[in-house]
């Protein structure tokens, strides 16, 4: 059969975001498949390198538009590591519960985009409403929906608001009340499982050697999570799971998607009833004049799509020498999905693509 | 795993030229010529660093040289054992004016896309490489645009205010 050249993205409805696959196509079978990145790529990692330190937090946390906070969490880590500010204890709490509200969003908004895909438009629906519900709170707490800008070197902008902790249990109670209807339209619903049981299967073996993080590693039964390996924040102050699964396919990818929801609603209210008090920053210097010492760091974070990590240089000036972020799309988004991709179906690229949980715009920073 | 202290050893006898040191916070710290990189890095492929978590590039342009950075740690171990985790950054100096090095790609298969970007934002060339293509820009620069000799700016008003308006095509009416 005549083997032929498709594009698949930007402008596709199957495609979620500004990226773009090449696809060799025999039939209705992928040959070879040719991630092509590039579409957002904004150059942030040079801009940061001409802004101050401080300056540079409203630009990193564009970087992710899905979860801009881990971004904000990640940069925070890299600027306290070399400037060796100490974080307060509240603020280290305040963080962690800030950061799993933000994994609810963010895993929300990837579910609406699975279910979207796959035509189970009810359930999207729904998935977008209580993610406006999460961004609600997150205005409430920090005046903006989708960025931010609320983690700091030293700790948090500010502390929680005067019946913020109570308004945030009432608003996961109320998602997590949907859970049941969730699993009866979606997760149980044999036309999903048909439609994603074996479908785009990455092997344990696959999922390490091609860098994998996140659910790609935990859907093979790893529970690699860098909240447990190098805990971070206040993540080691409560007891938590790490939700695996066995099959590596992308019913057993957006299962641990969902139990991990979950989890981060549990463990938010865990971290709410230890929560200690105090102030929730350190001062640090004057940021206008701010040199931080000569030095690199390698800092990583667990954002909602795998290991987010950055390597930071600084020459002792008041700029980024070197910025380098190492965000969890870019190895699944590259590498893993152009092997994913082989021998799959067309029907099936769009699906592969979204339960790999790719975000274009990480990849191309 | 093995212990950081006997490998830090293992590693200063066995390779020359290997500066290696422990950081404070247990990550260790290497810095190797560009020849050894193959052996080190299969070295510590096979004393527990299977995973290769970036390949990042810095243009020190005083001091006239690129200099490549791997970043290494360890998955913990499938059983559900807890090991600890191991972590080194790996650093190799290449001249700017030269910068050739060979791919690590045949070791660590995610390699390939962090070698192909740092080919083309800071001009580094990876001999042994399967595509170094473009992977994010799309226009052709006169310098590696993350190259700290590339000044944003003025590429900015040289190029964009010099494109030519558009002309209508004769008689296309």
């Amino acid at each position: 059969m005549r083997e032929l050249e498709l594009y698949f993205g930007p402008q596709h409805l199957g495609m979620v975001g500004n990226f773009s696959i090449t696809l060799q196509v025999e039939g209705d079978r992928v040959v070879k498949a040719d991630a092509n990145p590039g579409f957002l790529h904004r150059g942030f990692e040079k801009l940061m390198e001409q802004r101050s330190w401080i300056k540079n937090f409203p630009m990193v946390c564009r970087m992710n538009v899905v979860e801009p906070d881990s971004m904000e969490m990640i940069y925070a880590m890299g600027v306290e590591k070399l400037a060796g500010i100490e974080v307060p204890e509240r603020a280290q709490f305040v963080r962690s519960i800030y950061l799993e509200l933000a994994r609810v969003g963010s895993h929300l908004f990837g579910l609406w985009a699975y279910a979207n895909m796959l035509g189970f438009d009810t359930v999207a629906q729904w998935a977008m409403y209580h993610r406006d519900l999460v961004l609600d709170l997150f205005e409430e707490l920090t005046g903006g929906r989708v960025y931010h800008i609320y983690i700091w070197p030293g700790g948090v902008r500010r502390d929680f608001p005067a019946g913020f902790e109570k308004r945030m249990v009432e608003t996961l109670h109320s998602i997590g009340g949907c859970v049941p209807d969730y699993d009866d339209t979606f997760f149980n619903n044999s036309l999903f499982r048909s439609r994603a049981s074996g479908v785009g299967t990455v092997t344990r073996e696959q999922a390490l050697r091609m860098g994998g993080s996140g659910q790609v590693l935990r859907a093979t039964g790893v529970p690699f999570d860098v909240r447990k390996a190098e805990p971070y924040a206040a993540y080691s102050s409560v007891p938590w799971e790490v939700p695996t699964r066995e099959k590596g396919d992308a019913y057993s990818r957006i299962w641990v998607v969902r139990d991990e929801m979950i989890e981060s609603v549990h463990m938010i209210f865990k971290l709410l009833d230890s929560m200690p008090g105090g102030s929730v920053y350190t001062r640090i210097p004057n940021p206008f004049k701010w040199r931080i010492p000569e030095g690199d760091a390698y800092v990583r974070c667990e954002s909602s799509r795998g290991e987010l990590g950055l390597y930071l240089v600084s020459d002792g000036g008041d700029k980024p020498y070197r910025a380098h972020f190492r965000t969890p799309s870019y190895p699944h988004g590259l590498t893993v999905l152009e092997h994913a991709l082989e021998g799959a179906n067309i029907s099936d690229v769009g699906n592969i693509m979204i339960s790999l949980y790719v975000v274009a715009p990480e990849i191309d920073r | 795993m093995r212990d950081m202290g006997t490998l830090l050893e293992q590693l200063t006898s066995t390779f020359d030229g290997v500066r290696a040191r422990l950081d404070d916070d247990g990550r260790m710290r290497l810095e190797a010529e560009k020849e050894s990189v193959m052996s080190l890095l299969s070295f510590l492929r096979d004393s527990g660093f299977d995973f290769l978590q970036m390949v990042s590039c810095v243009d020190w342009i005083d001091r006239g040289s690129m200099e490549l950075v791997y970043v290494l740690s360890s998955y913990p171990s499938t059983d559900g054992g807890s090991g600890d985790l191991l972590y080194c950054i790996l650093k190799v100096e290449l001249p700017r004016d030269r910068a050739r090095t060979v791919s690590v790609i045949p070791l660590y298969e995610c390699a390939e896309p962090y070698e192909r970007e740092i080919h083309e934002l800071f001009g580094v060339d990876f001999h042994g490489h399967p595509r170094l293509t473009p992977l994010l820009l799309e226009r052709e620069y006169p310098v590696p645009p993350f190259r700290k000799d590339f000044d944003t700016r003025k590429y900015v008003s040289d190029f964009f205010d010099s494109i030519p308006p558009v002309e209508e095509e004769g008689g296309a009416q």
